[in-house]
């Protein structure tokens, strides 16, 4: 589903990723760990079109990156991004802050998605009217509110206690085995074990 | 669309309150700078209107205050046919008690049925009436003194025009003996229906030494004229720039500081044109809100100025629909070009590089 060939990106004049090689199947589940600085999040942003990289060549369902014309139209039907910070609009309800990623959604659509993370009963408030967990899960409910093919998802667990870390990875597992390709950053190693591969990224290289 | 960009605004409320500011003075300086002129300009036009069709001043003269025209051609012009009336009058300024310059006209007879009188008549000799604003600052309201020859107020009268509502009015023959001059001005009134150019040529062959226009000719290509509509369409200019540099750059850091912000809407699949389109509605939104505070802002402001004792009626403007229409383009111009910049600089970063600030 998606190919990485050769893949090269530098900030400034760092490496951050040198010559990194791979290939995700479709429906599959996989982790990508490593330290911090390894470069696992600069890869997962190459590999969901949030980043262009400096060299090689990236392909989607066999095509180029490169040859997509609308990137955004590109993004809300395939890709759905999870960050580790929640990264919720402030002044903008859960509920209007998941019609940002899909303007058409219907209330019953929004609800029946938060209901099903849990956060139902908070449609209507503000991020900063409820808690760190109930963020994320609402950054996760925008993040599938277009039911994308693939769900990327950098350090996701990161901000949370373990029990609402093990609920995301269910969810994930969930979600994969009906058929979404989820790729996911972390550096848990017994949450990256709940995925059908780990990748392991060091100094820039798989 | 409007309903986030009003929420945005409403989070972000230093830098909307610092925009609107910055807009709010630049759309009021516009205004008054525009309406004080085109006020100045509309004045003088309407004193010239409403006297007649046919200007004559002195040949090669640049400014009427300056000009010398022989009153003695009043009784030739008159008997050319088609010629209704010719009337002239003396432009001068001098001090009068405190006030540092104060207009002082004088009239012939005939022209004198242009003021509408609160009391009195045409001013004998060593008599003069006053305009009603004039009458207002001084403290001797029955003597005035006018370049050293005094003058007992004979009457008042009230004008539209605040040059002549600010102003002296005293005979020809007085004018004449204190600047100096026959008439600085002849106006001739054409018989109704009668064409205006044949009496231009007739006229000027009285003299060599008199220029003859029509009056709306003479309005058009009065050089006073337009450098005040230069000058202040060069400061208004300046004052749009001023306000553009202040939006672009209010706009550059709000819209830095909501990188983040932006770098998630690219992320979740939003169109770069919306995100551009939303920046740029809150940028409507300021524009329209600043352009009725500035319109009323500068409405009041040239209230009190007009009715300020100190500037004696002689500044005065009006907003006309016409100015208010092309400030308002222009202030809708000055938001879009000062959003839109900075607005498609995020659009094109890498969303990732949005979200993660500097590290790119």
């Amino acid at each position: 589903m998606i190919n990485a060939q050769n893949i090269v990106h530098y900030y400034q004049k760092d490496v951050a990723l040198n010559g990194v090689s791979l290939e995700i199947q479709e429906g599959e589940f996989v982790a990508i760990i490593g330290e911090s600085g390894s470069g696992k999040s600069t890869l997962l942003s190459i590999l969901s079109t949030l980043l262009t990289p400096t060299e090689g060549e990236l392909s989607f369902e066999g095509i180029a990156y490169k040859n997509i014309v609308d990137i955004d139209s590109f993004r809300k039907k395939n890709i759905g991004f999870i960050f580790q910070f929640h990264y919720l609009i402030e002044y903008l309800s859960l509920r209007e802050n998941i019609r940002i990623a899909k303007p058409k959604a219907s209330d019953t659509e929004i609800e029946k998605l938060l209901s099903l993370l849990g956060i139902g009963k908070y449609a209507d408030k503000l991020p900063n009217e409820i808690s760190g967990g109930e963020r994320q899960r609402g950054a996760i409910a925008r993040a599938l509110i277009n039911s994308p093919k693939v769900l990327f998802a950098d350090e996701p667990t990161g901000n949370l206690d373990s029990k609402n870390a093990d609920l995301v990875f269910e969810l994930f597992k969930k979600l994969s085995e009906n058929g979404t390709t989820i790729i996911v950053t972390t550096h848990n190693k017994a949450l990256a074990k709940k995925a059908d591969r780990i990748i392991e990224v060091k100094d820039g290289t798989v | 669309m409007f309903k986030n960009a009003l929420q945005a605004l409403k989070i972000n409320r230093l830098k909307t309150f610092l925009v609107y500011l910055s807009l709010t003075f630049s759309i009021v300086s516009i205004f008054l700078i525009h309406s004080i002129a085109n006020g100045i300009i509309d004045m003088y036009s309407s004193m010239l209107q409403t006297d007649g069709d046919i200007i004559i001043t002195q040949a090669k003269i640049s400014d009427t205050f300056f000009s010398n025209v022989d009153i003695g051609l009043i009784a030739k012009i008159k008997k050319i046919e088609g010629v209704e009336d010719a009337s002239a009058f003396v432009i001068g300024a001098s001090p009068v008690e405190s006030l540092p310059i104060v207009a002082i006209y004088g009239v012939t007879k005939n022209r004198f049925k242009n003021y509408e009188l609160v009391s009195g008549s045409y001013p004998l000799k060593n008599e003069a009436i006053v305009g009603e604003s004039i009458l207002y600052n001084l403290e001797d309201k029955k003597n005035i003194t006018v370049a050293n020859k005094a003058f007992k107020i004979s009457g008042v009268f009230k004008s539209e025009i605040g040059f002549e509502n600010g102003g002296v009015v005293i005979n020809t023959d007085e004018a004449g003996e204190i600047f100096n001059k026959s008439a600085s001005i002849v106006m001739v009134n054409a018989v109704v229906g009668k064409e205006i150019e044949p009496l231009l040529a007739k006229i000027a062959k009285l003299d060599k030494n008199i220029a003859v226009k029509s009056t709306d000719n003479f309005i058009t290509n009065y050089n006073q004229f337009k450098i005040i509509k230069t000058s202040s369409t060069v400061i208004s200019f300046i004052a749009f720039i001023m306000g553009l540099i202040g939006i672009v750059s209010i706009m550059s850091i709000t819209i830095h500081q909501r990188r983040s912000e932006f770098g998630i809407k690219r992320a979740i699949g939003v169109k770069m044109s919306n995100i551009i389109g939303g920046i740029v509605s809150e940028a409507i939104v300021l524009g329209v809100l600043s352009f009725f505070s500035a319109y009323l802002l500068a409405t009041l402001l040239l209230f009190f100025i007009k009715n300020s004792a100190h500037l004696q009626g002689y500044v005065n403007g009006e907003i006309s629909l016409t100015l208010a229409f092309g400030v308002f383009i222009a202030s809708l111009v000055m938001v879009v070009i000062g959003s839109i910049l900075p607005a498609i600089n995020a659009a094109k970063t890498d969303p990732i590089v949005l979200i993660q600030g500097n590290r790119s």
